[in-house]
């Protein structure tokens, strides 16, 4: 089982990696420890659920010190608080509106072993321990931002991960302050065949703050990535995820969400849309460990071509959380016959004052509706790209506005790409 | 103890009724341990056929090389000491068709679980498991006229060995998993059911299995096939002694449904809760064919049991109804598979659990659709309700679906007796207790009413037990 350690970047990795982005301090220290766990770390066990439709090993990374060349060419993507560009082997890009800064915004590179991570809590079940050291251990470019108490800020911080070198291991850490309110647009793009990514982002929102994450993966074709993002949400926090799953060849996507205060409230809407021989495996998991919390979790998947999209979700409410009540929804659409679906929503209770339910569906395009729309003078094929967009509409929703349209615009290519349903 | 805990005291009373012991007085009690020494004695004693032998130690070999579940409740698995288990008891006595021939101790035992007093009532007929070996069994002369075979294993193997060579072990292979190699290694008794083309057994026919010796591992084995256009429906009830170290009943129950037939399989497991109860059931459903398993879990330690149907032949059609209440100590990890291998094929599931004190139920469930299997329907709903603080539900649903032109759907809720409902039935003059019995009898209907009407007359009496204590 131990097999990863040799397909693991030796330590001596880790160290060149340190140099190569000029860190002081213990962090060179804190990555020798995190690549000690590392190898007596066993590959996560494929006989459970949450690893039977991806290979890990097909996810390890190669070498994390190889630089990424120059910066891609920025793109003006309207209003932010902040911009950040995260590029392997690289000091962070980064540039926060005067606005931001005034109030209090820090965007800043990890500095320390203490600013390695939030301390988010017990991580156990669903994040399997070798990913988290693997990027505790080799993480080759990061950033940390600290939203401070009661600021409100209008636009979003606006990160993109430029997978624009062979292993890329971004390390991203967002603390949003009491009452602060803030969105995190967190995005990945480029990349080519044989491109690994192991990507960590933590966040923290404090007790009443607001945090919308919007995770957008748009790989190029040949990628392969495993995306975590863990969240912790404070008493009367609200936490809204929104993600959607584009590109790449293979992805595994793990989004943790710890309801730890009471009345926090954690949201969760997503899309992934699949063609050719893409491979998608989205986990979700929301603990409720605090009375009167809320989640609600709807993940829509579209799989076009021979792409299969799997789906892993687990709502466990805890003894302590009395009164919780969470709804879970998985909904699949198969565009061709050789598309596949997987689905496996998980509940575990361990109280009795809850209200909990769930559900999942897998189902061709809907002939009524196609019946309707056509009744109404569109083509077969446009009534089917209306049935689409219509899906996926939900989650595109609560998007910003810039984000919506750059998804929409992918969403909208993909389509235009479907052949039809007698092809 | 508020009046409020006392309600649903599902087997509060099950030392007096069923878990009593008989002292014992056995022909032949194997020593505890399995290996192939055992395996070659149970197989002399039956005087079994070669291949029969053959297949017994290959089992037992696989049995040894697979590992234990690395799922489930892995915890109270390992609680199993494959060690401390008698694998093979034989009561005094020759196997009895008239009542009155089965020995006096083993008849008060089933005289006083009622078995008798239900054949007269509503069986078509009846075979009787005492430990390893059916000690009773009987079946209405005008089925058998008709050619309908309903018999113990034992005597289905010696008395039908073309039957059963050609469909043994075709449904539930060896190897499928730790148990059913195991049962496979040491089974003795369980039912052999051939029903001919076209024969319609209206009647049930039933088997009850006892157990009665301290750390008794039962491995009964049943294989029932329903000939073209045929019907039968099979009930089985489980009870064993309340005793302070644990018993494992490992059963196989292999269900075939030839084209057009229909089986309904209907179990009331109700083991004390010092047995293991790691059960493997599939059957397959060829063209047109129906099969149903009604499947109620209110005994055991822990139950593994996730009755399965693989839909071979086209618009075939399967039902998996089950209810699982999970009391103080118990742990009911069942569900159910539906495998859509031929097109237009359908199926549904409802589940039903109760968890109550510090009772764990889950469903643990698995569609798929493998490509090809066009026009395929699977509706499946979970529901659980939760009595006391820490009771414990999950829902472990799995959907694996590799064609388009099928429909999928799950639902699940998880709830607790509802404060508004309890009002209302309240504010109706119902006391609280009758109130929430009220609840939870609505809530279990869906199951109850597709139970032979005594069978449902006992549910709901087991359901209503400690009742009447609690009230005041």
């Amino acid at each position: 089982m131990h097999a990863a350690a040799t397909a693991i970047p030796g330590e001596d990795r880790a160290a060149e990696i340190s140099r190569l982005l000029g860190e002081g301090g213990d962090l060179l220290g804190a990555r020798l420890a995190a690549h000690r766990d590392l190898r007596t770390a066993a590959l996560p066990d494929r006989v459970r659920h949450l690893w039977r439709f991806t290979n890990p090993a097909h996810l390890l990374p190669g070498d994390p010190a190889v630089p990424a060349p120059e910066l891609f060419a920025s793109v003006n993507e309207g209003p932010a608080a902040a911009r950040v560009v995260l590029r392997p082997g690289a000091a962070p890009h980064v540039t926060v509106s005067p606005a931001a800064a005034a109030a209090g915004v820090e965007v800043a590179p990890i500095a320390s072993s203490t600013d390695l991570d939030l301390q988010l809590g017990d991580e156990a079940d669903g994040s399997p321990v070798l990913f988290g050291a693997l990027n505790r251990a080799l993480w080759n470019c990061g950033v940390r931002v600290r939203i401070p108490r009661g600021v409100t800020l209008e636009a979003p911080l606006h990160v993109r991960v430029e997978a624009a070198a062979p292993a890329v291991l971004p390390r991203l850490l967002v603390e949003v302050g009491e009452d602060a309110e803030a969105t995190l647009v967190e995005e990945h793009v480029g990349g080519r065949e044989g491109t690994r990514v192991v990507a960590r982002t933590e966040l923290d929102a404090a007790a009443g703050a607001r945090l919308r994450h919007v995770l957008v993966q748009r790989w190029s074709e040949g990628v392969h990535g495993h995306l975590t993002a863990r969240a912790r949400a404070g008493r009367d926090a609200d936490l809204r995820t929104t993600f959607a799953s584009l590109g790449g060849s293979r992805a595994k996507v793990e989004l943790l969400s710890d309801l730890a205060g009471e009345g926090a409230r954690s949201e969760m809407r997503g899309i992934a849309f699949g063609a050719a021989d893409q491979r998608f495996d989205h986990h979700t998991r929301h603990r409720h460990l605090a009375g009167r919390t809320w989640s609600d979790i709807d993940f829509k998947a579209v799989a076009d071509g021979r792409a299969r999209s799997s789906y892993t979700g687990l709502i466990r409410i805890e003894e302590a959380a009395r009164g919780a009540e969470a709804f879970q929804e998985n909904r699949n659409l198969l565009l061709a016959d050789t598309g596949r679906a997987d689905s496996i929503p998980e509940l575990e209770i361990l109280n009795e004052d809850v209200s909990c339910s769930h559900g999942a569906t897998v189902a061709p395009v809907d002939p009524e509706q196609i019946f309707y729309l056509q009744s109404r003078g569109l083509a077969p094929e446009a009534a089917v790209r209306l049935v689409v967009h219509g899906f996926l509409a939900g989650a595109l929703d609560r998007m910003p506005e810039r984000t919506r349209e750059s998804v929409l615009k992918l969403v909208t290519a993909r389509l235009d790409g479907w052949k039809g349903a007698a092809a | 103890m508020s009046a409020r805990q006392q309600v649903l005291g599902i087997n509060d009373n099950y030392t007096e009724r069923y878990g009593f012991s008989d002292p014992e007085d056995y022909f032949l009690k194997a020593p505890k341990g399995i290996d192939h020494e055992l395996v070659e004695m149970i197989s002399r004693k039956k005087g079994e056929p070669e291949w029969m032998r053959d297949l017994r130690h290959k089992a037992l070999d696989i049995f040894l090389e697979k590992p234990m579940p690395r799922w489930g409740n892995t915890e109270m698995l390992g609680g199993i000491d494959f060690d401390d288990i008698h694998y093979y008891i034989k009561p005094k006595g020759e196997q009895a068709r008239d009542w009155d021939d089965v020995p006096a101790d083993i008849k008060r035992t089933f005289d006083r679980l009622g078995v008798p007093e239900a054949e007269r009532k509503f069986l078509a007929g009846v075979t009787a498991q005492y430990e390893s070996e059916v000690v009773y069994h009987s079946i209405r002369e005008d089925l058998e006229a008709q050619g309908v075979l309903f018999c113990d294993m034992d005597s289905g193997l010696r008395d039908h060995p073309e039957i059963v060579r050609r469909f043994f072990g075709t449904v539930i292979p060896t190897r499928d998993n730790k148990f059913s190699a195991l049962n496979t290694a040491v089974w003795s008794g369980g039912s052999f059911i051939y029903v001919p083309k076209n024969v319609k057994v209206e009647i049930p026919l039933q088997a009850y299995f006892r157990i009665n010796a301290e750390n008794m591992g039962q491995f009964e084995r049943t294989l029932i096939i329903a000939d073209e256009g045929s019907s039968v429906h099979y009930i089985e009830g489980c009870t064993a002694p309340t005793y302070s170290s644990d018993s494992l009943h490992s059963a196989v129950v292999e269900l075939i449904a030839m084209k057009g037939a229909h089986i309904r399989y209907t179990t009331i497991q109700n083991w004390s809760t010092n047995v293991f109860n790691l059960v493997t059931k599939r059957a397959h459903a060829h063209e047109d064919a129906v099969v149903e398993w009604v499947d109620g879990n209110i005994g055991s330690k822990l139950t593994m049991k996730y009755p399965a149907i693989v839909l071979k032949g086209e618009r075939a059609h399967g039902e998996v109804l089950s209810i699982a209440f999970a009391g103080h100590g118990q742990h009911q990890d069942a569900g159910a598979k539906m495998i859509h291998a031929a097109p237009n094929t359908t199926s549904r599931i409802v589940s039903k659990s109760i968890s109550k004190d510090d009772g764990r139920s889950s469903y643990r469930g698995l569609v798929q659709m493998a490509r090809g299997s066009r026009g395929c329907r699977t509706n499946v709903e979970c529901d659980a309700l939760l009595i006391g603080e820490r009771a414990r539900s999950d829902t472990y649903p799995t959907m694996d679906i590799a064609e388009d032109d099928v429909r999928v759907e799950h639902e699940a809720r998880v709830s607790k007796v509802g404060e508004e409902q309890l009002f209302y039935l309240q504010s109706r003059g119902l006391d609280e207790d009758k109130a929430r019995l009220m609840i939870v009898n609505g809530f279990i209907e869906p199951f109850v009413k597709e139970l032979p009407m005594e069978y449902a007359v006992e549910l709901n009496r087991l359901i209503e037990l400690e009742m009447e204590g609690s009230v005041g």
